[in-house]
């Protein structure tokens, strides 16, 4: 228990660093307080949880977990380096980030240590390679979206409460687009002038729409299957949620532009880059597991 | 197979050096350049950081791949801060206004754009680019004359835990293997007739082409980390304290490395303190401006 704990520290103290030593590599970008406040609320959040359940295995860092957490971490700082430069269209300058998939594949796959490690230590060496520099909070967003994908494994049952996750990820995703219904017309980042951005619900409601195929469709193939493409959805909504109203505080963003300007053109790409490329990824995995005898 | 980074054994003064006390050192120079912002102090760093690659004896043309990536982010952090003054906020508060640069239009946005170069901005342009220099030439030669297997003992004798010692040395031998991969793969596919540069159709479509590149990548490093995690299991690792095959022990002229970072460090927190080193700006500049 106590060395449980003990891993934790040492893996906020190690991605506390890398962020610094980024910082200091980019020009010292950072500025303030609030990144590190949000840092903490990440840490509590994550704290919580384990606590709340830390006598389960899923929070166990042995042989395999250290290696993934390299593994990952380097895969996704890797492929964040080459994806980074592929535009999608939009107004805004949104990378498309096929990437998204490796913290959320090895959350799900090899636990919630991992693949927060994997999200947040691969997203700062990502960053830092494409040369954006460091944010924190979207480190943490990005750590959060490999950790929750990894609380399958607190379930035995991987088919129990995997409705009602559904319906809880339908329920955001509605409420984010019944924002920007709401209130379509922002002012534009780049132009600085008042636009109309109501595509990005409707490309909520297409994610929603896929994720609801995927997990009834792959059910009749693979139960784990469907199920990474409902906690792989959750878990790009709770991390990009959780940066993008960081924003409010860090950037002073209102609600709106964190929500028009951030979470939508950050989680809407995410999960239609997951609900496509997890399941293949996850297909090739289980071959070659099964292959391998694991 | 893990791939390592161009490390190749040289008889050198840095080379016989404890890499603790090279990692110390070069923390130590780190934290006292974040400290300054006066370029003439920043070329101080930069030649020491110069000083250190040719004491190494490496050549350009060994370590021209890690300069030209190093080179191009900076050059493109420089000419951002040149450009819009981007992380001169705070540094300086005051600008004068040298000539501006002719206007354009932003294409699709269709906004007119007018910089102004300013005395401030050259001055935090040129301070960013040397002190990014200093930074990057301290830590660049680092993989070139650590040897690889030295990593992990090295993390662990600078206080790591050896599970993260470990995970911390594979982080680091795993960027190149991957690179190598990912290579490899994207020439394969290339061969087969897939065109990374023209990805075609709409958003969905876009991201199914990706799938021949990204699932092969990870598949294979998956199944090479299993068969790390097995080797690690067979020498019964994470068990009990580790043991390291090889040993390092501080020699006298690393405690000398080590006692001469640790007081750059204190002279530079202590000029700092005393208001040394702030953002310089040289007079003729600011006469020009004026003028």
């Amino acid at each position: 228990m106590q060395n449980r704990i003990l891993n934790w520290v040492l893996i906020f103290a190690v991605l506390i660093a890398l962020m610094l030593l980024v910082n200091f590599a980019s020009g010292g970008v950072l500025r303030g307080v609030m990144w590190a406040v949000f840092v903490a609320i990440a840490a509590v959040i994550i704290f919580i949880i384990y606590f709340a359940t830390s006598a389960n295995k899923a929070w166990e860092v042995g042989t395999r977990q250290v290696v993934y957490m390299a593994l990952g971490a380097a895969l996704y700082g890797v492929f964040s380096l080459v994806f980074n430069a592929v535009p999608m269209p939009s107004v805004s300058q949104v990378a498309l980030r096929p990437a998204v998939v490796i913290p959320i594949f090895f959350g799900y796959i090899f636990g919630p240590v991992v693949g927060f490690f994997t999200g947040a230590a691969g997203n700062i060496l990502g960053d830092f390679l494409s040369g954006w520099g460091v944010y924190p909070a979207w480190d943490m967003g990005n750590g959060l979206m490999g950790f929750v994908p990894g609380l399958i494994l607190l379930f035995a049952d991987k088919k129990r409460s995997l409705n009602t996750l559904l319906i809880v990820t339908i329920v955001l995703l509605a409420i984010f687009a019944g924002l920007v219904f709401a209130n379509p017309k922002v002012v534009g980042p780049w132009t600085g002038e008042i636009e109309d951005f109501s595509f990005w619900a409707w490309g909520a409601i297409i994610a929603g729409v896929l994720v609801i195929a995927g997990r009834f469709l792959l059910e009749r193939f693979r139960l784990e299957t469907a199920a990474a493409e409902v906690w792989g959805a959750l878990g790009a909504i709770i991390g990009i949620g959780f940066a993008s109203i960081a924003d409010i505080w860090i950037n002073g963003y209102s609600l709106m532009t964190a929500v028009i300007g951030e979470f939508m053109p950050a989680a809407v790409p995410n999960m239609l880059n997951m609900v496509i490329l997890l399941p293949i990824l996850l297909t090739a995995y289980f071959a070659v597991a099964r292959r391998a005898g694991r | 197979m893990l791939v390592t980074w161009k490390y190749r054994e040289r008889n050198t003064i840095i080379q016989k050096l404890d890499p603790r006390a090279r990692i110390i050192f070069m923390l130590c120079m780190l934290f006292s350049i974040i400290q300054f912002w006066d370029l003439r102090l920043m070329l101080l760093f930069l030649a020491v950081a110069l000083g250190q690659f040719i004491l190494a004896r490496l050549t350009f043309r060994e370590t021209q791949r890690a300069w030209m990536l190093m080179g191009g982010f900076i050059a493109f952090l420089t000419l951002l801060a040149f450009v819009t003054g981007r992380g001169g906020t705070g540094v300086y508060t005051e600008e004068h206004v040298l000539f501006y640069l002719p206007s354009f239009t932003l294409p699709l946005l269709g906004r007119q754009i007018n910089f102004p170069v300013t005395a401030e901005r050259i001055m935090f342009g040129l301070s960013q680019m040397a002190r990014m220099l200093s930074i990057s030439g301290l830590a660049i030669i680092i993989p070139y004359t650590v040897d690889p297997r030295l990593y992990g003992v090295a993390f662990r004798g600078l206080g790591l835990p050896d599970k993260f010692a470990y995970a911390s040395d594979l982080a680091f031998r795993f960027v190149p293997t991957l690179g190598r991969d990912f290579g490899i793969t994207l020439d394969a596919q290339k061969a087969r007739g897939y065109e990374l540069e023209r990805l075609e159709g709409g958003i969905v479509s876009q991201i199914r082409k990706l799938a021949p590149l990204i699932v092969p990548v990870t598949i294979s490093a998956i199944v090479g980390g299993e068969e790390i995690a097995d080797a690690m299991d067979l020498r019964a690792f994470g068990v009990a304290p580790r043991t390291w095959l090889h040993q390092l022990t501080y020699q006298r002229r690393d405690r000398i490395l080590i006692a001469i970072s640790v007081g750059i460090f204190l002279l530079s927190t202590a000029l700092s303190i005393l208001g040394w080193g702030k953002f310089w700006v040289p007079g003729w500049l600011l006469q020009m401006a004026r003028a």
